[in-house]
């Protein structure tokens, strides 16, 4: 009866878990999305354009590629994961063919040029992004103004408050009262909202908070497309730690050493002695959340080992730091995941589990 | 071979920086070949014109006889240069000395290339003449190759020396509104090298595939 | 005739010879080997070499059903094994033929054999499945119960264990409501309920469980270190109780007939010898034709190409499988995720070990840990590129053991 049907024969095991290439990465994109929505209400449609070309070229080189060099076309979604965090790492009134240049030269460079899927040394978006905004350096900071404050006067916060530095404010409060004092513009619905908050909750305990703690809570303020919102970032991320598909260990690494670093060196800069840094100041700008949970847990460029991947977390945390008090500034994650990305197989090395020693006999 | 083009991600920003930078090294290279068979067929004991490869007793240390010489017709490049062309040379600044360097790597490869039989001293100064200015053609060929891209991708320009009217600078126009500049740091330099040499192997790869002449040898 | 582990038995029988249920057709011949029975009564038709499921082929008699059955169906007298000498209980083992059912198939004689000095001597019954979708040995055990047990006082006797344990896996509980009565009453046996999760049925992984647990709950116990832990499938210690009490030789066992493609998967009670595809009819017969068939477990088992591998002692379980769910053969490239490190139970980096087999370079991979593979299949199952680790890790194995030896 069964004997005239061609069975299967393959090697054990018969069964697969549920998780598969292609489910990981639409996770991902899945995850991206609130962000990157956000960023297109807040830009309006050049962010938009922005998104839709990065991620369409990314697909478009990734098919070519993978044809030119005889690889799986397009069998799992990475590509369009790569197109659309290069797209969310741009800042939104860039000329479309910075988003372009640096999909292509990450998929065919950074990805294809080295192996193909599974073996870029470099995270394939990073390397396309850094490309990009290196190249075109002026187009790095092609920001465009938050929602409700007078156009034309867009610069990220972390870039005004280096030149904030540069200009030799001493700052007496907060950083965000600093850059207040320069005249940063925060939106008009930051104000009320801050300003009741103050009047009717914080009064009571004899705090207040400077202007500007909603806007950068909720994100609004300029940036690049995908980074600006860490809430909607965050939400993703649990997302994807709920699936499983990334692990905790690097981004809580991250983090957390990052964290530790800003609050304890991050005063130095600005004079104000040990431990006075504005730590949260730094997490929300920038593309720190959205490197931690996103860039730095690509599976690829990334340790393997539990040890190796709490090692990689506190180096990045370390990196990204220093970078970004002392490097080009909007540079400081990208640059220092890739750092990062070039050390992790040394990390991996070091950390290695110690297989278990082989069986003796069972039967004495 | 590669290694001898590691001076490529250096100088190769502009066209006209390759042109010169090659140009140096095929006189140095023939010049310092030249000299090179021409003191073997001197010094060497005549019957034993085999021994070429062999460091002979007379000069002890061959090799340092003919960094020696490379040197020197370096150095006189480097002056040469420095005259017709202060402003290259200025770019090209420490490369030009580097050219002795570069030569000793290219003359040891070609030392390990096997010899012929023995043969009369004319045929082997067109050899040497002739491997040298194969090899600084070669050369020459894949700086400016490298240099075509990197310019025209990475400032837009194509430099060249002027020549009458022509001013000396072409400007490719959709690009040099806004460059890919990028591409004028090393890394990009490493890059072009690389994809250079990856698309010569696939030619020689696609060569391969079609019948071929037997005892033809593939190429590299 | 190789239906263990070790040397083949030899054939006694020729075409044409007339056999009864339960007559000695094999010999054990060799340091390894154990008694083959005939399971049916009949007249021998052909003695050839067939390859069994395994793809191992061995001479095999194939025996024409014809004529009465001596002894299923009739009453059997039971022994009274207590009186016995041990040296007479290990002999009726042997002679039945009983070997490892849990997947070893070491002969049993040989595991029980009394070895050098002995320390404190766990006999431990493995009541875990060894793989998902398994079931026939909780089935035994709640059938079986009494036999089971009592299979296993006669090998703490043999033994002079000092402590018996039954490891049962969490899951199972509610359903082995019958053996725990059983076995009450009896303060010896200790029941122990370990996680069921796959591979926990593994030997080595149930012998780390009880040991840890006993140095945990003894504060390290007095005469020092581990004892020696032997553990038995709990369908060899039915198989050894039959032996010894009715004198039964081994010819039949519980199989698990399960998979998607089977209209009414269960357990059944299979003559050793039957073909494989009249399991499945047995069974309702296959919904539609299967896309796989499985002898074994789905994270074990071997895949065959055909449905006429005779059930062997050494099958525990077979399944079906539709043609939807039998695996894509494509794997994609290794994405370094790390979930097959996480999954692997013996903490191996099963994609580094890959990557060394891959490219031939076996030393490496054994200094690394490659020989502590089990074959398990967790970091296969895990990896969502679909990379057949496990036949990798398989063939490196087997290049190091040649390497090994010459």
């Amino acid at each position: 009866m069964a004997d005239s049907t061609p069975l299967t024969v393959s090697p054990a095991p018969h069964v697969g878990g549920l998780i598969s290439s292609a489910r990981l990465n639409w996770s991902l994109a899945l995850s991206l999305l609130p962000a990157s929505a956000w960023g297109v209400f807040l830009f309006g449609f050049p962010a938009l354009q922005v998104l839709a070309v990065a991620a369409a070229t990314a697909l478009v080189a990734d098919a070519a590629a993978s044809l030119a060099w005889g690889r799986a076309v397009l069998r799992d979604g990475s590509a369009a994961v790569t197109g659309l965090l290069i797209g969310m790492l741009m800042p939104p009134a860039v000329p479309l063919y910075v988003p372009a240049a640096a999909s292509a030269f990450g998929i065919i460079v950074v990805k294809q040029s080295f192996g193909g899927l599974g073996r870029n040394w470099m995270n394939p978006a990073l390397g396309g992004v850094v490309f990009a905004l290196f190249s075109w350096a002026d187009a790095a900071t092609r920001w465009l103004p938050a929602r409700g404050t007078p156009a034309g006067t867009a610069a990220a916060p972390l870039a005004a408050l280096r030149s904030a530095l540069a200009g030799g404010a001493q700052p007496t409060g907060g950083v965000l009262s600093a850059l207040g004092a320069r005249g940063y513009p925060w939106s008009s619905l930051d104000g009320r909202v801050v300003s009741w908050v103050n009047v009717h909750v914080l009064s009571a305990v004899g705090l207040s908070l400077p202007g500007g703690v909603f806007d950068l809570l909720v994100g609004n303020i300029p940036g690049r497309i995908g980074d600006v919102s860490v809430p909607l970032l965050m939400l993703g991320a649990a997302f994807l730690l709920a699936r499983r598909v990334i692990r905790w260990q690097v981004p809580v690494a991250y983090l957390a050493s990052f964290l530790v670093a800003a609050q304890v060196f991050g005063g130095l800069p600005m004079g104000r002695g040990w431990f006075a840094g504005a730590a949260l100041f730094q997490l929300f700008c920038g593309s720190v959340v959205l490197g931690a949970f996103f860039m730095a847990t690509d599976p690829v460029t990334s340790p393997l080992t539990r040890g190796g991947r709490v090692a990689y977390g506190i180096c990045l945390g370390l990196l990204t730091f220093l970078l970004r008090y002392f490097g080009t500034p909007g540079f400081g994650v990208p640059l220092a995941i890739l750092l990062g990305n070039c050390i992790s197989p040394l990390l991996d090395k070091i950390a290695r589990p110690r297989a278990a020693s082989p069986r003796k006999a069972v039967v004495q | 071979m590669l290694v001898g083009l590691c001076p490529a991600a250096a100088v190769t920003g502009r066209v006209i920086d390759a042109l010169w930078m090659s140009l140096g090294m095929a006189f140095v290279l023939i010049l310092t070949s030249l000299s090179r068979v021409i003191l073997h067929l001197l010094l060497d004991a005549p019957g034993s014109a085999g021994s070429g490869s062999r460091e002979s007793g007379l000069l002890g240390s061959r090799w340092l006889g003919v960094l020696f010489l490379a040197a020197c017709f370096t150095a006189s490049f480097e002056v040469i240069m420095g005259a017709f062309a202060p402003q290259e040379s200025a770019a090209l600044g420490i490369y030009v000395p580097l050219l002795a360097v570069n030569c000793i790597v290219l003359e040891r490869l070609a030392d390990g290339s096997p010899r012929r039989a023995i043969q009369e001293n004319g045929a082997r100064i067109f050899r040497a003449l002739g491997a040298a200015a194969s090899r600084g053609a070669a050369f020459a060929v894949a700086l400016v190759l490298i240099s075509v891209v990197r310019e025209t991708l990475g400032s837009g320009t194509i430099t060249l020396f002027p020549l009458g009217a022509f001013g000396g600078t072409i400007v490719v126009s959709g690009i040099s509104a806004a460059p890919a500049r990028a591409l004028l740091f090393a890394g990009g330099g490493f890059l072009c090298l690389g994809y250079l040499a990856g698309l010569v192997r696939l030619a020689g790869r696609l060569r391969n595939r079609r019948p071929r002449a037997a005892g033809e040898a593939g190429a590299q | 005739m190789l239906q263990h582990a070790g040397q083949p038995a030899r054939c006694l029988v020729r075409p044409g010879d007339k056999v009864q249920e339960g007559m000695l057709i094999g010999k054990a011949e060799g340091a390894s080997s154990a008694n083959v029975h005939s399971s049916i009564p009949g007249i021998v038709t052909r003695v050839s070499e067939v390859p069994g499921a395994d793809g191992i082929a061995s001479v095999a008699a194939l025996i024409e059903f014809g004529g009465e059955f001596d002894r299923t169906g009739k009453p059997s007298a039971a022994t009274e094994w207590e009186k016995l000498p041990r040296a007479e209980l290990l002999g009726r083992i042997r002679s039945c033929g009983v070997v490892g059912l849990g997947g070893g198939l070491l002969p049993t004689h040989l595991k029980l054999a009394p070895g050098a000095e002995r320390r404190t001597v766990f006999l431990v019954a493995n009541g875990i499945e060894c793989e998902p979708s398994l079931h026939a040995d909780v089935s035994l055990m709640r059938e079986k119960s009494r036999q089971v047990v009592a299979g296993m006082r006669i090998c703490q006797r043999i033994l002079e264990a000092t402590r018996m344990v039954l490891a049962i896996s969490e899951s199972s509980r509610e359903e082995l409501e019958p053996l725990f009565r059983e076995a009450s009453g009896k303060d010896e046996l200790e029941i122990v309920a370990l996680s069921g999760r796959y591979p926990q049925g593994h030997e080595d992984l149930v012998r780390k469980a009880i040991l840890s647990r006993d140095s945990l709950s003894n504060g390290g116990a007095a005469g020092g270190g581990a004892g020696t832990c032997i553990i038995l499938n709990v369908a060899t210690l039915y198989a050894v109780f039959e032996a010894v009490v009715m004198q039964r030789p081994l010819i039949e066992r519980y199989v698990t007939v399960t998979g998607s493609a089977v209209r009414r998967p269960g357990v059944l009670k299979v003559r050793i010898g039957t073909r494989l595809g009249d399991l499945f009819e047995e069974c309702g017969g296959l919904m539609e034709p299967p896309g796989k068939v499985v002898v074994g477990g789905p994270m074990r088992g071997i895949s065959v190409a055909s449905l006429d591998f005779p059930v062997t002692k050494g099958v525990a379980g077979v399944m079906a499988f539709t043609r939807a769910e039998a695996r894509p053969g494509f794997a994609l490239p290794c994405i370094r995720c790390g979930a097959c490190v996480e999954a692997c139970p013996w903490e191996l980096v099963p994609t580094r070990l890959n990557k060394l087999v891959e490219r031939g370079d076996v030393t490496t991979a054994l200094a690394e840990g490659l020989s502590s593979c089990t074959e398990c299949g967790c970091c296969a199952y895990a990896c969502p590129s679909r990379i057949p680790l496990v036949d990798t890790l398989r063939r490196g194995k087997r290049l190091g053991a040649v390497g090994d030896h010459g």
